[in-house]
């Protein structure tokens, strides 16, 4: 009951960017063992349509906890969790919201043992009134698209640690989500793995536009986002376009860039361009509201 | 893939305790369906007995427990017969009796004038003659159990009497009786000059009204009470006590069973937290998770119900095999019966499998892929 209390009084307002994202951190704190454990400090994080955002820091920094938050399957201690700039309070509001809108792939795969490749992507469609046949196709579709089409029979434990988790990848986005969260996804991988993996994540997300959260210790992997939210004893720490991100791009999975981004991605691409090339590249930062990367600068 | 394919599979993963559980469920509907049938077939059985002989009213002593605990003067035949409306009236006493091989026997004893010498439909031999004792009728049942034929000595209460004639009632509980003359059971069971009770016949065009008149009247002769065969078992005591018996050890059977689908349950939601930590995580909701549990758990319970039906089967046709009671059943599968105790098992089985359910979504599905 005082929790509850407490929880009602603690909800701060949203801040206008809070209020325009697709889903939003406002003032949000997770607190373990009555307290003891402070997973996150009144976070304030706002996410946009057809964003990929890295959530990176040390283990124990309080970045799985963003992605439970993020998702629904934990609620805060205090402050809001915003869907669309509205508030989702309720447990069913949030099962609704991942079951149509929210895709979630974590380390562990986290599969159903006892079924099929195909049955495991099909769970996600059961319950949406969707006919067997139907759930059926969508299922191998989504297989397909992760490059598992010969493998829908199997049974987990008769797949790699790889497929096991292009299943969950299926899964996720079977149901096209608008966003997906992806709790270090190549945690359990080797190397070749690891990359075919984000590889997948980061076409789909070109591909789709859908908005993407991965969390990851992984500096390389978040030096492929976007954007990079650092996160340091449960707090934000940085909130901005890496400088990693000035590496390569991998030619088979370099993100679409937008028209607004190219001038961006040219100064990325040659930072040896002239001046010019930069300011114009400044300028379209200062536009669309990105952080200036450190080597643009 | 559907809700009972995934239960069906979940279920398929742990064959033993899911074997084990639904072999509870079976024993306990097949013990609880037997028990009630056991019940339920002595006092039907006992009732084809008394409306086989015709009766349309019955006398017995008021207050009286049961129909073995009542006795009546001996002048009550006279005097209910006197009552306007009554064509005609029977004392009868009975009572188990021991016989050979350690059988007991329904013995009833007849006045030599007793119309109801007249309606035993024999098989062979003859009913006793005018002022003839120590002899006896014997049901057809009973003279097949004990080998006996026309001539015979049988032995009652330790006294032998000779087989004069052998019955063929229908009713199992007629099969199984010994008739002799009144005399001679009043002198066995020392009440002489008493009866257990009188059969009434009325008219047959007698009106519902005109038997309640009837009824009155013969009550109004003190210290009897008349009812149909019908009410006399229901307020007998000893079916009373029968009935509650079954009943309660059927409904503890049927707990039994449900404590097993319940602990199978509960442990099976606790090795799957993940599992439902992961569903949770995908999208379903609460009360699709809780039915998939719940659904588990009627699964389980509709496997053990049809074993259990078929165990009450087994065991049914088996109790007229028993020595002192086998003659007193006659088994007759009812489906109203098996209703009753199939829908109280899932009725049971749903409320018991919505715990496990209940503290399976009442876990953060973070919590619950923490657990792991």
């Amino acid at each position: 009951m005082i929790a509850t209390l407490k929880r009602l009084f603690d909800r701060p307002m949203p801040s206008e960017d809070a209020a325009a994202a697709l889903i939003a951190l406002a003032g949000v704190s997770r607190n373990f063992d009555d307290g003891a454990i402070v997973a996150l400090k009144a976070v304030d994080l706002a996410i946009d349509a057809g964003e990929c955002v890295a959530i990176l820091g040390p283990s124990g920094s309080g970045k799985s906890s963003i992605v439970n938050l993020l998702s629904g399957i934990d609620l805060p201690t205090c402050g809001r969790v915003l869907w669309n700039g509205r508030p989702v309070a309720s447990r069913r509001a949030w099962a609704r919201l991942r079951r149509n809108d929210i895709g979630i792939v974590f380390q562990e795969f986290h599969l159903l043992p006892t079924l099929t490749a195909r049955e495991n992507v099909e769970m996600a469609l059961m319950g949406r009134g969707i006919l067997a046949e139907e759930r059926r196709e969508r299922a191998e579709g989504a297989l397909a698209r992760v490059g598992l089409a010969h493998r829908i029979k199997h049974l987990p434990h008769a797949l790699s640690g790889g497929e096991r988790q292009r299943v969950a990848i299926a899964r996720a986005i079977v149901n096209a989500p608008r966003l997906l969260l992806a709790d270090e996804p190549t945690g359990n991988l080797d190397s070749a793995n690891a990359e075919a993996v984000a590889d997948l994540l980061f076409n789909l997300q070109r591909d789709t536009g859908m908005t993407v959260v991965l969390v990851t210790h992984d500096e390389h992997l978040a030096a492929r986002c976007r954007r990079c939210v650092r996160i340091r004893d449960g707090e934000i720490a940085d909130d901005r376009v890496p400088a990693a991100a000035a590496l390569p791009p991998i030619a088979e999975t370099e993100p679409a860039v937008t028209d607004a981004e190219a001038p961006v991605a040219a100064a990325i691409a040659a930072p040896s361009e002239p001046a010019p090339a930069i300011a114009e590249a400044t300028a379209v930062i200062a536009r669309t509201g990105y952080p200036i990367p450190e080597a643009a600068r | 893939m559907n809700l009972t394919g995934l239960a069906l599979r979940n279920l398929r993963r742990r064959p033993i305790r899911t074997a084990l559980s639904i072999l509870g469920i079976a024993l306990a509907v097949g013990g609880a369906l037997a028990l009630l049938a056991l019940s339920r077939s002595i006092q039907d059985a006992t009732r084809d007995g008394m409306d086989e002989m015709g009766d349309d009213l019955a006398v017995t002593q008021k207050e009286a427990p049961d129909i073995f605990a009542g006795f009546l003067p001996g002048d009550t035949e006279a005097r209910v017969a006197k009552v306007a409306g009554v064509m005609r009236a029977a004392g009868e006493m009975f009572m188990f009796a021991p016989s050979e091989k350690n059988r007991q026997v329904l013995t009833v004893g007849w006045l030599e004038t007793s119309f109801l010498w007249a309606k035993i439909p024999l098989r062979e031999g003859r009913v006793p003659n005018a002022g003839e004792r120590k002899v006896v009728v014997v049901g057809d049942a009973t003279a097949d159990a004990l080998a006996k034929k026309i001539g015979d000595q049988i032995e009652i209460f330790g006294d032998a009497f000779t087989v004069v004639g052998i019955s063929k009632y229908k009713a199992i509980i007629n099969r199984g009786t010994v008739m002799m003359p009144l005399a001679d059971l009043q002198e066995l069971s020392y009440r002489p000059n008493q009866v257990s009770m009188v059969h009434v016949n009325v008219a047959r065009d007698a009106s519902t009204a005109e038997i309640a008149r009837i009824r009155r009247d013969i009550e109004a002769l003190g210290g009897v009470m008349v009812s149909t065969s019908s009410e006399s078992l229901d307020n007998d005591r000893n079916f009373k006590i029968l009935n509650a018996v079954s009943l309660g050890i059927s409904i503890i059977a049927l707990a039994m069973g449900v404590i097993y689908v319940l602990n199978s349950l509960v442990m099976a939601t606790q090795e799957r937290t993940r599992e439902i930590g992961i569903v949770a995580a995908i999208g379903w909701s609460d009360t699709r998770i809780m039915t998939s549990i719940v659904i588990e758990g009627l699964v389980m319970c509709a496997i053990g119900c049809a074993f259990g039906v078929l165990l009450s089967f087994f065991a049914a046709f088996a109790f007229p095999l028993i020595p002192t009671i086998g003659d007193m059943i006659s088994f007759q599968p009812s489906l109203r019966l098996m209703a009753a105790t199939i829908g109280a098992a899932f009725l049971l089985c749903a409320i018991g499998a919505l715990y496990p359910a209940w503290r399976a979504i009442s876990m953060m599905p973070a919590e619950a892929l923490r657990r792991a």
